[in-house]
């Protein structure tokens, strides 16, 4: 660690490599904090969690109950022991709350007046949070697994959703209406998501175990679908051809760089796949266990090198090096299965809930400062103290 | 907790190891890959099929000797590309490809045929595919354009037991007289799993797994079904103070 200050402090190495090692080191010794902890407010299990981007201070949940909480992570009660306080629900007692399960909920991505919320209710509301009511809501013929609001976009305001429909409908947030509806897979959509890289580009995710990338710029269909074998067609039977795993997608997520897309499905695999042509790494994680039948939420840290992948598999997270796909440990404290896990990238924290109602934080570990180091510190400052009274230094 | 103190200290003291680290990596691990090959070779009994079949070998027993997928995954292609060893789909599992080295498959082959008819069909099959040809299936296009067989000559490879249906005009590439192996295999596996199930608190040492009696169902040897479950993930491994621990995994469709 000293000689990587010095590095930088002389300029031999970049600025970014500390703060990357450092990030890295910090993700490594995830733990459960007994200082850390998050409001019990969920009556049922919490399916879904999202931190703003811009300050990464308040977090959202949506429990399977309908009810939708906000979290303050700051701590500025200047003491270590800290509970992240509720600011607001959305709770049964409200008049708007969703009927049924919100399965995703998203901050808008340029500021936190807004978060838009999807439920099993078939609805998707658009809410206001200075008064907690819905500004807009959008209809559907079936249950909305999920929603996605591109985190790039300048110049369009659009909602990818994908319901119990084969089609992926995409939403409109400045005119609210549904402009545009994209047509190719035969399942329900499980998952969507927006490229952080490019804003015109979206990948769904169905339970006919394909996954379609489109460019919603142009009118006819999908760019490519992923396809595990990359294109070898004699690996496998043939109604297997051209799919992306041997069961239902079921989770998706870009790595931060938009480069790499990562998908889980229910043949316990995870897979990496390059996001401009579709072609399989062919990294291989192992048997991921993956017994969801709705979507799976899970996230990939962010300045990191090697970046990590944590999934939740059952009742514990999985951590995986992204690309050498070796396990590097499973972080275990939730009483029953995880649903969902977010990666705070300022703090190097990882949030995850799940069907016991609990939100844990795992905080990366401080170094412990050593004993004799501590008593020749104060020993030190008493001296300083004592020098400065005595020549009038106060 | 092991591995996470290593990778910190990776993290920190990068440059060093990974000069030194690099040059040993690449050198070592084909021979690796080759070493582990022959030795799950010789756990494979060959006497049970009265010498009709080569010695078969699982890629995911691979997985329970190595601990980079990724890298032993990336070997076993590089030997199929160099004609060493030969990849088959064995059916029951779309995840279990079966590896046989080349030179093993083409002996024991001919051996069966020798003295029927479709020798020589088989021969030609043969020679079209060691050097070259790494597919696991090939359809009636191929197999007509490509490498000039007729319709009836076809259906001789699939008599001899070298090609099997896959669908209407496709063939999977197969081990002859394999069915039999596939048998076995299946019921041992369930056996040891078994074993391991009702083992007090579902988990067993590795070591004392090894030394109990097997069954009748099992027909292999302990250790050739114990590289598979570990490799399958079928039962976790748990490192413990007085050696590997085996604890059967729930959820399993076996």
């Amino acid at each position: 660690m000293l000689s990587f200050l010095y590095a930088r402090q002389s300029g031999l190495d970049d600025p970014v490599r500390l703060r990357r090692a450092e990030s890295t080191r910090r993700v490594l010794s995830l733990e459960l904090n007994h200082n850390r902890d998050v409001d019990r407010i969920h009556g049922n299990g919490i399916n879904t969690l999202d931190i703003e981007v811009i300050d990464g201070r308040y977090m959202l949940s949506g429990g399977s109950d309908g009810v939708i909480v906000i979290y303050d992570l700051e701590n500025n009660s200047k003491k270590p022991q800290y509970t992240c306080k509720a600011i607001c629900t959305v709770g049964r007692s409200s008049r708007h709350v969703h009927k049924f399960s919100v399965e995703t909920v998203q901050w808008y991505p340029h500021d936190t007046g807004m978060f838009v919320s999807s439920s099993f209710d078939k609805t998707m509301k658009v809410w206001d949070t200075e008064t907690l009511k819905p500004a807009e809501e959008f209809q559907f013929d079936g249950n909305v697994y999920c929603h996605h609001m591109s985190p790039v976009a300048r110049k369009h305001s659009l909602v990818a959703v994908g319901t119990k429909d084969p089609k992926v409908q995409l939403c409109d947030l400045k005119s609210g209406s549904r402009i545009h509806i994209l047509q190719g897979h035969r399942g329900e959509i499980l998952s969507v998501r927006w490229s952080p890289r490019y804003d015109h580009i979206l990948a769904t995710a169905s339970t006919d175990s394909r996954v379609h990338i489109w460019d919603v710029r142009r009118a006819s269909g999908s760019l490519f679908t992923l396809d595990q074998h990359n294109g070898d067609k004699s690996k496998t039977s043939s109604e297997a051809v051209n799919t992306a795993h041997n069961g239902r997608v079921n989770g998706l997520c870009f790595t931060a760089d938009g480069l790499h897309l990562l998908t889980t499905g229910t043949d316990d695999r995870m897979r990496l796949w390059n996001s401009a042509t579709g072609e399989n790494t062919l990294v291989n994680y192992g048997k991921v266990v993956n017994e969801s039948r709705k979507g799976l939420k899970f996230t990939v840290s962010r300045g990191c090198s090697p970046e990590f992948v944590f999934v939740p598999c059952g009742s514990s997270v999985a951590v995986y090096g992204l690309h050498s796909g070796e396990l590097i440990t499973m972080l275990r404290g939730h009483y029953n299965n995880v649903d969902c896990c977010e990666f705070h990238p300022d703090y190097q924290e990882l949030y995850s809930g799940g069907k016991d109602c609990n939100i844990l934080a795992w905080v990366p570990v401080l170094r412990q400062p050593d004993i004799e180091d501590e008593e020749t510190n104060s020993k030190r400052v008493k001296h300083c103290l004592y020098l400065y009274r005595s020549a009038g230094l106060d | 907790m092991n591995r996470k103190r290593a990778l910190i200290a990776d993290t920190f003291c990068l440059t060093k190891r990974r000069r030194c680290a690099a040059d040993s990596v690449t050198g070592e691990s084909q021979a690796d890959i080759r070493s582990s090959l022959q030795y799950l070779v010789t756990l494979f009994s060959r006497k049970l099929f009265n010498d009709s079949l080569p010695p078969v070998v699982l890629k995911h027993q691979l997985y329970s000797l190595h601990n980079d997928k990724t890298s032993v995954d990336k070997q076993v292609n590089e030997l199929r590309e160099t004609g060493e060893l030969l990849m088959f789909q064995l059916g029951f599992d779309s995840e279990a490809f079966a590896l046989v080295f080349a030179e093993d498959f083409r002996a024991k082959v001919l051996q069966g045929e020798a003295g029927r008819g479709t020798l020589g069909t088989v021969e030609k099959f043969l020679a079209k595919l060691i050097p070259s040809c790494s597919d696991l299936s090939f359809n009636k296009e191929k197999m007509l354009k490509e490498f000039l067989f007729t319709d009836s000559e076809i259906t001789q490879l699939v008599k001899s037991g070298v090609l099997t249906v896959r669908d209407a005009g496709s063939w999977w590439l197969s081990i002859p007289n394999s069915g039999k192996f596939i048998k076995y295999f299946i019921k041992g596996r369930k056996a040891v799993l078994g074993m391991v199930k009702k083992s007090k608190y579902g988990e067993i040492l590795q070591t004392e797994l090894e030394g109990r009696r097997t069954t009748s169902q099992v027909k292999f040897q302990m250790k050739y079904h114990i590289h598979d479950i570990i490799g399958a993930e079928l039962v976790e491994c748990i490192q413990t103070t007085s050696g590997t621990l085996l604890r059967y995994v729930d959820g399993n469709v076996n």
